[in-house]
């Protein structure tokens, strides 16, 4: 009794240790993701790699990888088609093969933003009610530029008007007088 | 003896089936003021715009300024024009139109206003060189429009209808123009009108046009005499009424 | 002096005549004066936003510019529109065709008039661009798409009213004709989602020049694309003035006369 413990909580162990969980009734894949960590000022473009690996004996059939991005910050709005257009890319392993796949970001929302990548299996054949494979979180700290403010824009806001105006009634003023 | 300045050989203009002027010759030599005289419709005001390159004749041709009708830009250089409706811009001043136009005719901006200043000394208009057009009267117009024709110093001078709608004081100021352009500047004046007394009182030698042919042209005298009537404006309406002499 | 220095001379000085009719007899700094009060209650109400994000505020900057480029060269168009009918009208095309200036100079000198409104409210964008751009770096490429699309587009409908202008008796047919043909090449550009496909049909959302040029600018500012990448937008605004341009530059003679249609000098 005391051994079947032991190996179930060895295999729960096991489980909940291992970078990723293995595809349900299909496949182990692995996604390892590069930088986890980053720090960049808004509008800064840069770019998270992940690393897929498949780890079964047998092939991955075609495969989904999909990029998401969420704001860590309740009060942020994130719409994670403002920070990459190229959100998805397919694959298909080979039992062993592994692939590097790169996505361009740019940093569109101040704060800290979660960058995580999901593959699931692809095409018409997909199953219902499969485990998703998913990586770890790439956090990514986006610092504010000096940004718009009402009061930076007054003088030119103002200012610009009524020059134009002036100009105008001037003119006006000079055709009258020639009268 | 005075040079040709004006010469149209059977000079014709058609406008589809109508014919506007009809092969006609005439000459004029620097000095000359010649009264074009005729009817509404009689093609005055056509003949002045082929003489002046503005319309293309359908026949003929003709030498203004001693250049053939080919040489159409440079006529332009030599000739000056009051047309017959002629717009001004109004809130331009008539000292800022004179300029424009000297500086047209290729003169520096330093020229185009001495050129200016001078023009509207000449036609009376110094008072008012700083006001715009539109504050003008009509009087006035004319005579900064004749102003406008002289600012290239032309050899040959057509006006057309200078006199049109001006009161009596009007019309007397811009006949005397007509009398200095033609003797002070040596110019050829071509004068378009229905108005016989403007005739009299300025031209030395008269065409009458009618219905686009020339009935006749000579001095007012010889004009009299042939129509055999004791005044212009008798032999104007038998030549108008009833063919050439 | 050889006529083609005549003819360059000439086309300035009717430009410096029209500019200064358009500049101070007060119509076109009041045109600029609404022009930069729109621009001010757009960048006002951008900058009080304060959910912005560095999109939105690029969106934000394109959409000043493309104001700029859109009511430059309609300005230019409308007053362009005026050149020849006008001056048929008012009855002073006679005075003018009277001067040894040709018809291909006067042209030119109504064009570089018209323009000059284009490139005035680019100058009053100017600063409404650089404040709005503060922190999204894209100051630089936004003058610089700015100053070379807007000139192309403010080029193309000037040389189209001009030409319609010259084929006009009356101003008010010619603005109506610029305008209708400015609708019709607007037209297809608007067509829906789920539209025709095929060259035939890319070719006709492309007539317009405005959409045309818009286009171009929020491909460069907001997508980030680069600057050859969708240079065929550019295909219209360009032939299109080249196509105008050319034909008042070969029948300007023919065209500039005293009355339109019928027979000329």
């Amino acid at each position: 009794m005391k051994r079947l413990h032991a190996v179930a909580l060895l295999a729960i162990g096991l489980l909940l240790g291992s970078p990723v969980p293995a595809m349900a009734q299909k496949t182990s894949i692995d996604v390892a993701v590069a930088p986890t960590e980053l720090s960049v000022v808004l509008g800064d473009r840069f770019t998270i790699e992940t690393r897929l690996t498949n780890t079964d004996n047998a092939a991955t059939g075609p495969l989904l990888a999909h990029l998401n991005v969420a704001s860590l910050d309740n009060s942020v709005y994130v719409d994670p088609e403002d920070w990459s257009s190229e959100r998805s890319q397919d694959v298909e392993l080979e039992p062993g093969e592994a692939v590097t796949l790169s996505w361009e970001l740019q940093a569109v929302n101040p704060g800290q933003i979660a960058v995580y990548v999901v593959v699931l299996p692809y095409g018409a054949d997909a199953a219902a009610n499969q485990q998703l494979v998913v990586s770890r979180l790439a956090r990514v700290d986006v610092a504010r530029r000096s940004t718009l403010t009402a009061g930076g824009v007054l003088p030119v806001v103002l200012i610009v008007p009524a020059v134009l105006a002036f100009a105008a009634i001037a003119a006006r003023l000079r055709l009258r007088w020639r009268r | 003896m005075a040079s040709l300045t004006v010469e149209a050989v059977e000079l014709s203009k058609r406008f589809g089936e109508r014919e506007a002027v009809r092969q006609v010759s005439f000459v004029a030599a620097s000095g000359d003021v010649v009264g074009l005289l005729g009817p509404n419709g009689a093609g005055k005001t056509t003949l002045i715009r082929l003489l002046t390159t503005v319309l293309r004749p359908s026949g003929g041709t003709f030498q203004v300024a001693g250049l053939p009708a080919t040489a159409a830009a440079e006529i332009r250089r030599r000739v000056g024009v009051l047309p017959e409706s002629a717009g001004y811009p109004g809130h331009q001043t008539g000292e800022e139109y004179l300029r424009y136009f000297a500086r047209l005719y290729g003169r520096s901006r330093a020229a185009a206003r001495v050129v200016a200043d001078g023009l509207l000394a000449e036609v009376g208009l110094s008072e008012r060189s700083g006001t715009p057009i539109s504050s003008y009267s009509r009087g006035m117009r004319q005579r900064l429009g004749i102003a406008r024709a002289l600012v290239n110093d032309p050899t040959v001078v057509f006006l057309d209808e200078p006199t049109l709608g001006l009161d009596p004081t009007g019309r007397s100021q811009v006949l005397d123009l007509v009398g200095t352009i033609s003797r002070r500047r040596g110019a050829t004046v071509l004068l378009s009108t229905h108005t016989l007394p403007d005739v009299e009182r300025a031209c030395s030698r008269v065409l009458i046009l009618d219905r686009g042919r020339l009935v006749v042209s000579g001095g007012i005298d010889e004009i009299i005499a042939a129509a055999r009537v004791e005044r212009l404006s008798d032999a104007f309406l038998a030549m108008t009424r009833e063919g050439s002499v | 002096m050889s006529r083609n220095r005549r003819t360059a001379a000439g086309w300035l000085v009717v430009a410096g005549q029209e500019c200064r009719d358009l500049w101070l007899s007060g119509r076109g700094p009041l045109l600029l004066f609404v022009f930069s009060a729109l621009l001010s209650t757009m960048t006002y109400v951008t900058s009080i936003n304060k959910v912005l994000n560095f999109l939105e505020q690029r969106e934000a900057v394109n959409l000043v510019l493309q104001v700029a480029v859109a009511v430059g060269a309609l300005l230019s168009m409308v007053v362009a529109a005026d050149g020849i009918s006008g001056e048929r009208e008012r009855g002073t095309l006679e005075s003018l065709l009277l001067t040894p200036v040709s018809g291909r100079a006067i042209v030119a000198g109504k064009a570089a008039a018209a323009v000059s409104l284009w490139l005035a409210a680019y100058l009053v964008s100017v600063p409404y661009l650089l404040v709005l751009s503060r922190g999204v770096g894209i100051a630089g490429p936004a003058a610089m798409a700015g100053v070379v699309v807007g000139t192309v587009v403010a080029g193309a409908l000037t040389a189209i009213a001009l030409l319609i202008s010259s084929l006009s008796n009356s101003n008010k047919v010619s603005l109506a004709a610029s305008i209708f043909l400015l609708l019709v090449l607007f037209a297809p550009a608007q067509l829906p989602s789920g539209r025709p496909q095929g060259w035939f049909f890319g070719v006709l959302r492309q007539l317009d020049p405005i959409s045309s040029g818009l286009a171009y600018l929020s491909a460069v500012l907001v997508t980030g694309h680069r600057w050859t990448q969708d240079v065929s937008y550019l295909v219209s605004p360009v032939a299109i003035t080249v196509l105008a341009g050319g034909a008042l530059g070969l029948a300007g003679p023919r065209l500039v006369r005293l009355a339109a249609g019928g027979n000329g000098r």
